[in-house]
């Protein structure tokens, strides 16, 4: 099995140049629910947010395989993990906020 | 549902094949001195891409008949049977007195770099169960 | 194969080593010895090593792919006749006059010693770098 690092380098740089998290914050700050058009813009940037957290899941992957593999380069490998990680433990966290952001609402409504 | 994937899969077989390596240089550096012994190694890239063919569909990651991780060799549990290993005599590097050819530094050196390897394997295994466990206690742990 | 079976192995090289160091120390030691145990002068004395298999503590060895230990099969010694000195006074000289010396080359065991020492940290090493694999390996389980 041949590892690209040609493709592998893609990917870090389309996770890094696209800013998400800046733009989703930004998204998330404007969203208003009388106007609808910023509301599909905040649930963009999220579905956005979430591929790139995945990118670096399969990223993080195909580093792995190259090091099971005896090829692959160590420090790479451990970089790719540790980001994988951490946008892991940021999306959860996210997630949570979103949650608990949601059942305030309901309850507000009651 | 399935969890835990062909990545996690592929790092626990490559641990099980280091060992095995390592196995077989200690081997070599016990011998160092008996008069005969030929050295043996195990081909890792071989080793690893024949265990990916010999599974199948395993090697994507699905399920298949041998474990639940879709890797078919071997029980889960079980490691690698030795007998399926390509352990290959070293070619002799030069000549010798008594028969034995075993290169005591180049044998240390591939038995620092198999265990610096074993490291990475173990070390990102760690890294994506952590992930795993992570997320499966709700951010918590 | 497993994590107990090396540390055997390299036990094994650490054990047969260390017969060697003693066995040169001993020739050493007994360089001018002329009257061994036996009445003869002290002849050299040689390890033998053997590969052997050692099976796995847990598995039937399978013969051909166990990796392979090392043992002293047996110590023999050097049937190569020793220097003879003309020393008439010498209390074990034979009729003519002659001694025999131990057939041992003082330079000839510190290169074995050397050699066995050299081979012993090869395998303390590869000990070291076994509990260091398990280490990682068990911290999978952090």
């Amino acid at each position: 099995m041949t590892i690209d690092s040609g493709q592998l380098d893609l990917q870090y740089d389309e996770v890094e140049r696209s800013g998400g998290l800046d733009r989703l914050d930004r998204a998330g700050q404007t969203a208003n629910a009388s106007d609808p058009a910023s509301l599909d813009r905040f649930k963009s940037e999220l579905g956005k947010a979430i591929g790139e957290v995945d990118k670096l899941q399969v990223a993080a992957d195909t580093q792995a395989d190259a090091v099971a593999h005896g090829a692959g380069n160590l420090h790479e490998m451990a970089l790719a993990l540790e980001k994988a990680d951490v946008a892991m433990r940021l999306a959860m966290r996210i997630r949570n906020k979103l949650v608990d952001t949601y059942n305030d609402i309901m309850k507000m409504g009651m | 549902m399935r969890v835990f994937d062909g990545t996690l899969a592929r790092l626990e077989r490559s641990l099980d094949v280091r060992l095995v390596r390592q196995n077989v240089l200690a081997a070599n550096l016990a011998n160092v001195d008996t008069p005969g012994f030929r050295p043996k190694d195990v081909d890792f890239a071989a080793t690893m891409t024949a265990i990916e063919g010999s599974a199948g569909h395993g090697a994507e990651g699905t399920p298949s008949p041998g474990g639940t991780d879709g890797m078919g060799a071997g029980a889960p549990g079980q490691g690698i049977p030795a007998d399926d290993l390509p352990i290959v005599d070293v070619p002799a590097g030069g000549a010798s007195l008594d028969g034995n050819t075993v290169d005591l530094d180049r044998t240390m050196v591939a038995m620092a770099e198999n265990a610096l390897q074993y490291a990475a394997s173990a070390r990102a295994a760690g890294v994506k169960l952590g992930i795993l466990r992570y997320v499966a206690s709700d951010g918590n742990g | 194969m497993d994590f107990l079976t090396a540390l055997h192995v390299s036990g094994s090289g650490l054990s047969a080593e260390r017969t060697r160091v003693n066995l040169a120390s001993s020739n050493l030691a007994n360089a001018e010895t002329t009257r061994g145990p036996n009445g003869k002068p002290y002849q050299r004395l040689d390890p033998v090593f053997e590969a052997i298999h050692m099976a796995g503590q847990n598995e039937a060895p399978t013969v051909g792919q166990a990796p392979l230990g090392v043992e002293v099969s047996q110590i023999v010694a050097d049937q190569t006749p020793g220097k003879m000195v003309y020393s008439p006074d010498h209390p074990d000289a034979d009729a003519d006059g002659f001694v025999t010396l131990p057939n041992v080359n003082p330079i000839a065991e510190i290169v074995n010693l050397l050699s066995a020492s050299r081979a012993f940290e090869a395998n303390a090493t590869a000990i070291e770098t076994l509990k260091q694999m398990a280490s990682r390996g068990l911290d999978i389980a952090k």
